[in-house]
């Protein structure tokens, strides 16, 4: 039978300086004796694939795919499972100089149509040459490269059957993509982050060397999700970049057992592991189906949180819970990112735990100031942020104001990073590149924040984007959606997050109803509520408001911001809506759409 | 399948559990919908398929479940992984 894989290498030092491209990080950890280990729904092992493995299977995948007729510079699509198939594809594309597209997999109980859909959006904007899925979901992606220009599409039994290849492989450059990750835009507009491999190593070798200092003795565990980029780039790429063992959970796994995480650290000694807030909550709301103490957290030292806002409260709660398991609270390692930059901006400092900056509500609402206070309540209440750190060497991080000047230690503004982790753009979307990336480098995240003493906090973001379960949702994918409801027009939902008092995040969706009759609105917020969950898969609140109360800018699009005011000042609640909200005509709004 | 008494006992079993999950009260048939008649979270389709998996010591995969809207579409797809075992 066979066993894990070994934390610690023999006849191989560790090196985790000096790689250029991702095929160099993978020649040398072929070397020696660690890599992937495989884990079933239950946390047992089930099969694992060796960095030397995986190479040798690469480069012979990748002779075959040259063989074929793909050429250096095409794209790949290929939906991210987390099995050896999917890292022999993704790894076999970087010998073959082909550009891996890792696509997402069916979460949602009936979400099939909209999966196909945005199957089909990905590899459209990709312009995918060839798509490979499992057997359990080929059906989906043929369906959904259907009318594309995707000559090859098939499982990967049938691309290995491929003959191989009788020519060299390409010579792989700094300047080459190494892959494009679809975690930006709509599901109805995907904007395809393309990273190079120069932004690939600055940024994984800041991680292994700057955020985790990782070294011998260290092992990963994930259960993120491989077509995004924290599982991607933080538990695929960076553990080859330091020949660190790894033990992957699916996520569909994590989602029915979040504990396997907790079983699978526990029992095979993982030192790293991320995840975003809500995986330590779910841990945290499951444990009840546990002994607190069943595990041995003692080795876990980097606990890391990131995708999402840190929220302090709930990690207090996971490590009070699971500190018989050993769990230490000082493991918890605060970190900011985006795909826009390939993965990581900044980490807090190791073996602190989180460390909080309670600012007045008042302030930080009002003026834009970030002032410390200590009240828990009335005039001069605080939210506490978490401090992420300072930005990883070689990179420079800015807080700017609406017109671009920036601003000083705790002013909040927009977030703008700059250094070689940062895109060179979205593949083939000239016009979205310049909305976010100037001509000197600095990268606009969408994201607000101030800083005290060149650390970072994030207090939330500029744009509409509704962060639910660690997932980005688009506002416009739900109201899309609820716009395609029988008696619903175009621009009648708005979609926006709220916070509860606790912080946490949830749905909002307003409606504009005509229907009076108490069956047919309730039958609407049915429908709504229905719709969101299959789109987006997330629930949400449905307020049915008045027809044209919904507000607008002056250039006539749907105010999100205004229409989540007026939610949260309950000018809804009545059937009375605000009249004074009628800014724009209507026809106004139908013309420009509600983006 | 649908008819057979081995349908009707599963169709039974199934509904005690999504009991928890049925707030509004509606009748557990095989047409209910689970997003438009439970209304239920994501969250809590989870915990209830996780009860399911456990129940009947089976696993379904994700790609099935994609293709569930309705209680009736669940209890195949819970016949089907029944079969396999």
């Amino acid at each position: 039978m066979q066993k894990t894989l070994p934390t610690v290498n023999s006849g191989l030092p560790f090196r985790s300086e000096g790689f250029r491209t991702v095929v160099e990080a993978l020649d040398y950890a072929a070397g020696g004796k660690t890599g992937f280990n495989f884990f079933d729904g239950r946390g047992d092992f089930s099969e694992s694939l060796s960095y030397a493995d995986l190479r040798e299977r690469a480069v012979d995948l990748a002779g075959r795919l040259c063989g074929a007729g793909l050429k250096k510079g095409d794209r790949l699509a290929v939906i991210a499972e987390t099995t050896p198939d999917f890292l022999t594809f993704f790894y076999g594309c970087q010998y073959a100089g082909l550009i891996p597209v890792p696509l997402p997999f069916p979460m949602h109980l009936g979400g099939k149509d909209a999966y196909i859909g945005q199957l089909k959006r990905m590899m459209q904007s990709a312009r995918a040459a060839a798509a490979v899925a499992s057997e359990d979901l080929i059906g989906y992606l043929r369906e959904a490269a259907e009318g594309l220009q995707t000559p090859m599409v098939g499982t990967p039994d049938e691309f290995y059957r491929l003959p191989a290849g009788k020519n060299g492989l390409p010579k792989i450059t700094e300047d080459d993509i190494c892959y494009i990750q679809y975690s930006s835009g709509s599901t109805r507009f995907p904007h395809g982050v393309a990273a190079s491999h120069r932004s690939v190593a600055a940024n994984v070798q800041g991680i292994v060397n700057h955020g985790v200092k990782a070294g011998p003795g260290d092992r990963c565990m994930s259960w993120l999700p491989l077509y995004h980029d924290m599982g991607l780039v933080g538990c695929c790429l960076t553990p080859v970049f330091g020949q660190l063992s790894v033990d992957y959970v699916a996520t569909p796994d994590f989602a029915r057992r979040p504990l396997t995480w907790l079983k699978v650290l526990s029992e095979n000694g993982g030192t790293i592991s991320f995840s975003p807030t809500f995986g330590y909550d779910i841990c945290f709301r499951r444990a009840g189906r546990a002994r607190a103490d069943d595990y041995d957290l003692s080795k876990w030292r980097v606990a890391g949180i990131g995708g999402e806002m840190v929220r302090a409260d709930i990690l207090e709660r996971f490590s009070e819970t699971f500190a018989p398991s050993k769990f230490d609270r000082r493991a918890f390692v605060a970190s900011y990112g985006l795909a826009e930059s390939t993965l990581a901006v900044s980490f807090a400092p190791l073996n602190t735990g989180i460390e909080v900056d309670a600012i007045v509500k008042r302030d930080y609402s009002l003026t834009g100031q970030a002032k410390p206070g200590n009240d828990d309540d009335g005039e001069n209440a605080v939210r506490p942020f978490a401090f992420c750190g300072g930005p990883m060497p070689g990179h420079k991080l800015a807080i700017r104001d609406d017109h671009g000047n920036d601003l000083p230690d705790r002013l909040i503004g927009r977030v703008y990073i700059w250094g070689p982790s940062v895109m060179n753009g979205y593949f083939g979307d000239p016009a979205a590149t310049k909305n976010v990336l100037s001509k000197t480098g600095w990268l606009d995240t969408g994201d607000m924040g101030y800083t005290v003493a060149g650390k970072l906090v994030i207090t939330g973001r500029g744009k509409d984007l509704i962060i639910c379960n660690g997932r980005n949702i688009w506002p416009q994918d739900i109201e899309w959606a609820v716009e395609g409801l029988g008696g619903i027009k175009r621009g009648d939902a708005a979609a926006f997050s709220v916070e509860d008092k606790d912080g946490a995040e949830g749905v909002v969706v307003v409606v504009q109803c005509r229907a009076t009759e108490t069956e047919a609105r309730s039958q609407l917020m049915r429908e709504v509520r229905a719709a969101a969950r299959l789109v987006a898969g997330v629930d949400c609140t449905v307020v049915l408001a008045q027809p044209r109360s919904l507000p607008m800018t002056s250039s006539g699009k749907l105010s999100r911001t205004a229409a989540r005011e007026n939610y949260l000042a309950g000018r809804y609640d009545a059937p009375e809506a605000d009249m004074g909200l009628r800014h724009a005509a209507y026809s106004t709004l139908t013309a420009a759409g509600g983006d | 399948m649908v008819g057979t008494a081995a349908h009707d006992e599963l169709m039974g079993e199934l509904a005690g559990m999504l009991d928890k999950l049925n707030k509004s009260g509606v009748k557990i048939t095989r047409a209910t919908d689970f997003n438009a008649d439970l209304n239920v979270d994501s969250v809590a389709v989870m915990d209830f398929v996780l009860e399911v998996e456990d129940t009947y010591d089976i696993s379904i995969p994700i790609n099935l479940l994609s293709e569930v809207t309705t209680v009736g579409d669940f209890a195949d797809v819970v016949a089907r992984a029944r079969a396999d075992n």
